[in-house]
């Protein structure tokens, strides 16, 4: 979540939305609360009325660190949720379409409605490269060397697929999904939470 | 195989670096950092760990193009023998070389040189053809490319060593050129010399042709000793009023022992009239100084001589002396002018020594046909002249007599075109600069005989001269203006009439119009002119074989016509030559001795006498090594040259005669064009990755 080609990195777009998305929450007077993980939970603040601060204050000490992973944190994660609610994952899910669904099962099963914001940087999506060069994983530090020219319509086909995947997945399990690209404007991520929350309050 | 620059070699380490580039570089190490290489890595991409040779065809022409560049500026060549160099086969043109300077007759040179000229004739094949070339300080074809071995052998035979002194350089070019004409394959100049260092002065830009091989004889001794005069210094004295010659002759000992007891004689017409002894050092010079004698007459002929030794031409010294002829001057004045009219014109004449003024006062109505007759220049100073008088200066001129006039305020000159009209200018009216600033002579024409001795700088000064008053004058379309004053008019003014010359001075010879006479270059100016117009040239006692004598030039004869007239010249051998005037009128000393110059026809001149001497510096026979020679027209010599050994032909020439190296360029060009048709069609058919 640490790679941004624009000014800002996957992770400051995810507290961004994240904290307007605590905002939002707390003017309605809803209960808010945060859960950050990169392999395991490395932040949890309970849902409350009265912990924005607390969020974004968490949010502001973020940092990406370790490599991350959906299923255990997420596992987990659901295990300590005893009402129901509107959970909101941010993430740029680098795992399997399939692996997402079965990390994110867990936290549907319990009845909550669930919000997937899948962030992209614009490099990611259009691979927009034109060295030969060793490309590194930001994570594991694995580095492969890479002719873009030679792969980039492989790659962003790859990219689409995947996408495709994990939008064919999730709505065929009722879970809102929405890929956003971080050159674009929070607006896009915000209207997407407030038809949701819109939708589920006429259910209620 | 032989290289001419190996250390071009060096560049075939450049072999290694396509080679190195090829196995031993990466990729470059830029890094990108990427979110996950998850898609990435499913791409069946072939990543280049370390690269590969891939078309071996393709290096290969490259390392070969390479390899041929390199091994062609290293000039790569096959070293043969020289004959072999010289070519396998064919015929031969061979160019024979005979040193006949004075120096070959010492002891037996030249039977030796003549001996090997027919050993070299006898090597001369049915298809070869040779020529002979006797060369001095100049050089002759005598025999040219003939395949005749008995004409070959009869022209050495023919010649005789002569009196010039050795030069190779003349011999070398005409040998370059002659071989350089020939079409025959094998080319070979043979020279046979004493090789006397004196005579070699450089290559002097000789260059032989390329293929040209230079087979030196030397045939002179390592021992020599040689005794020779040296040049006589002539002092001239006046005792009784008579002209005396004191003469210092010398003796150069060339050789590493002393030489005592040295007999040095000196002659005069054939007389010894004085012996003297000297004993001189190894390598060193002696000189006596002789009695002073008068010479009685004109072309008096004098010899300082020694015994003669093996070497005979340079064992006596000519010379000729003659007593001293002055120019016979007169000087016309106006009726009535005073005593002191030509103070300073005749001062300064009488100052003359070499050559003596003979002056003699006229008044310009008294000037008769004998006073002319006998004199060599006139000077009218300040005069004016009636017409008789001007018809008979007029003759004067036009027989070859010099006359001066000075344009005083009195000077006239009888009008209208006539016989008299051998001014070179038209008389105008006075011009006073007493008033205001005074004229000075503003520009000189240093290029004339007259103003030539003041071209140097510190040599004369005429600008402090002041001119108050001078003549204005009209040139003529004939003449020639010689000095101007400031303001541009003429100051003097030259025409020649028939044989003769005039000089109009536009203003007067005396303080009367200017202050020249008390500047210290008036003296010389006064000398110069009257000299130009006697034509007086100072005569050299002797000169050197091979200078020209230029018979035209004989002593000048006063009052006499000087139309070219026909000459003999009788040579020391007695052989005569005519010169007739309508070829050039001069010949080449080629002996050492006497030559007479007579001139035929009524008012002919008197006999001319002049001496005749060997070039001194051909009597030191210390010899060069003839591998020098070798060395400086061929560029190059291999070893050392022993007297009559083939040298081989130089490293430089096998490697011009083969011309390997552009093969092997061309050769590497045409790779290096197959290195682009191949590599453009991999990269039609798909990424280049060599």
């Amino acid at each position: 979540m640490g790679f941004g080609t624009r000014g800002v990195t996957k992770l400051e777009y995810a507290k961004m939305l994240a904290g307007c998305l605590t905002y939002l929450v707390h003017k309605q007077r809803d209960r808010v609360g945060l859960v950050a993980f990169d392999s395991d939970i490395v932040a949890h603040v309970p849902p409350s009325a009265k912990h924005m601060d607390v969020v974004l204050h968490v949010l502001d000490r973020l940092t990406p660190a370790a490599p991350g992973s959906l299923r255990a944190p997420l596992h987990k994660m659901a295990e300590h949720f005893g009402r129901r609610g509107l959970l909101v994952l941010i993430s740029d899910l680098y795992e399997d379409p399939d692996a997402v669904l079965e990390a994110v099962g867990p936290l549907r099963f319990r009845g909550n409605d669930l919000i997937v914001f899948h962030l992209l940087d614009p490099a990611e999506l259009d691979f927009t490269f034109d060295t030969p060069s060793a490309f590194e994983d930001l994570e594991s530090g694995v580095q492969i060397p890479v002719v873009p020219d030679k792969l980039a319509e492989q790659y962003r086909t790859l990219v689409r697929a995947h996408i495709n995947g994990l939008q064919e997945r999730f709505s065929a399990n009722r879970i809102d999904y929405t890929m956003v690209n971080t050159s674009s404007p929070l607006d896009h991520a915000l209207f997407s939470y407030l038809t949701t929350r819109e939708r589920l309050t006429r259910v209620r | 195989m032989s290289f001419l620059t190996p250390l071009f070699l060096l560049g075939l380490a450049g072999l290694a670096v396509p080679v190195i580039i090829h196995l031993i570089q990466r990729e470059r190490k830029n890094v990108v950092q990427f979110p996950s290489l998850m898609f990435l890595q499913r791409i069946p991409y072939q990543s280049v760990q370390r690269r590969r040779i891939r078309n071996w065809p393709l290096l290969l022409l490259r390392l070969a193009a390479l390899a041929l560049i390199v091994a062609a500026f290293a000039r790569p060549f096959f070293r043969r023998p020289a004959l072999a160099a010289a070519g396998a086969g064919g015929p031969r043109e061979v160019v024979i070389l005979i040193d006949n300077s004075y120096s070959m007759g010492y002891g037996d040179r030249w039977s030796r040189a003549t001996a090997a000229a027919r050993e070299a004739i006898g090597q001369v094949g049915p298809s070869d053809r040779a020529s002979i070339v006797f060369f001095s300080s100049s050089a002759e074809v005598a025999l040219k490319s003939t395949p005749d071995r008995s004409r070959l052998n009869g022209a050495v035979s023919a010649k005789k060593p002569g009196s010039g002194a050795t030069r190779y350089g003349p011999a070398l070019k005409l040998a370059g050129s002659l071989a350089s004409e020939s079409s025959l394959p094998r080319r070979e100049v043979v020279m046979i010399s004493d090789f006397q260092r004196a005579g070699w002065q450089g290559a002097e830009g000789v260059r032989l042709p390329d293929g040209v091989m230079l087979t030196p004889r030397a045939i002179g001794e390592d021992n020599t000793s040689n005794l020779s005069v040296t040049p006589v210094s002539l002092q001239r004295s006046t005792f009784s009023e008579q002209d005396r010659v004191t003469v210092t002759g010398g003796v150069t000992n060339h050789s590493p022992s002393a030489a005592s007891n040295v007999e040095l004689s000196l002659e005069v017409d054939g007389r010894s009239v004085q012996t003297e002894r000297v004993s001189v050092e190894p390598n060193s010079s002696a000189s006596v100084t002789f009695a002073p004698f008068t010479p009685a007459a004109r072309n008096t002929r004098g010899t300082v001589r020694i015994a003669a030794d093996k070497l005979p031409l340079d064992n006596a010294f000519h010379f000729v002396v003659s007593p001293k002829e002055s120019i016979r001057i007169i000087i016309a004045e106006r009726p009535g002018a005073t005593r002191d009219a030509s103070l300073y014109l005749s001062r300064a004449l009488a100052l003359g020594e070499t050559p003596p003024f003979d002056i003699a006062t006229r008044s310009v109505d008294a000037l008769s046909t004998d006073d002319l007759q006998r004199a060599s220049v006139v000077i009218l100073n300040d005069a004016p002249v009636a017409q008789l008088t001007g018809e008979r200066l007029a003759a004067f001129v036009s027989k070859g007599g010099g006359l001066l006039i000075g344009l005083g305020s009195r000077a006239t000159w009888p009008a209208g075109a006539g016989s008299t009209d051998i001014l070179g200018a038209t008389l105008g009216q006075p011009v006073d600069r007493t008033t205001g600033q005074a004229a000075r002579l503003g520009a000189l024409e240093y290029g004339d005989p007259i103003f030539e001795a003041f071209r140097a700088p510190r040599s004369g000064d005429f600008s402090g001269a002041r001119f108050y008053s001078y003549r204005t004058v009209t040139p003529a379309k004939d003449a020639q203006v010689l000095a101007r004053f400031d303001d541009g008019a003429p100051a003097l003014v030259a025409r020649r009439v028939g044989n003769g010359r005039v000089l109009l001075w536009t203003s007067s010879l005396d303080l009367q119009g200017n202050d020249l006479p008390l500047k210290a270059v008036f003296l010389p100016f006064v000398h110069r002119m009257v000299t130009t117009l006697a034509s007086y040239t100072e005569r050299p006692s002797w000169l050197t074989v091979g200078d020209v004598l230029e018979a035209g030039r004989a002593a000048p004869v006063p009052g006499t016509t000087r139309q070219v007239q026909p000459r003999v010249v009788l040579a020391p051998s007695g052989e005569r030559v005519t010169l007739d005037g309508e070829g050039p009128d001069v010949l080449e000393l080629t002996e050492q001795g006497f030559y007479e110059v007579r001139a035929q026809g009524r008012d002919a001149a008197p006999p001319m006498t002049v001496a005749s001497n060997v070039d001194l510096s051909e009597s030191d026979l210390s010899p060069m090594d003839p591998q020098e020679v070798v060395a400086g027209v061929l560029g190059r010599a291999d070893g050392a040259v022993p007297a009559g050994t083939n040298v081989s032909t130089t490293d430089l020439e096998q490697e011009r005669n083969q011309r390997v190296w552009w093969y092997l360029l061309f050769a590497g060009v045409v790779i290096l064009g197959m290195e682009t048709l191949v590599g453009n069609r991999i990269s039609r058919s798909g990424p280049v990755q060599v």
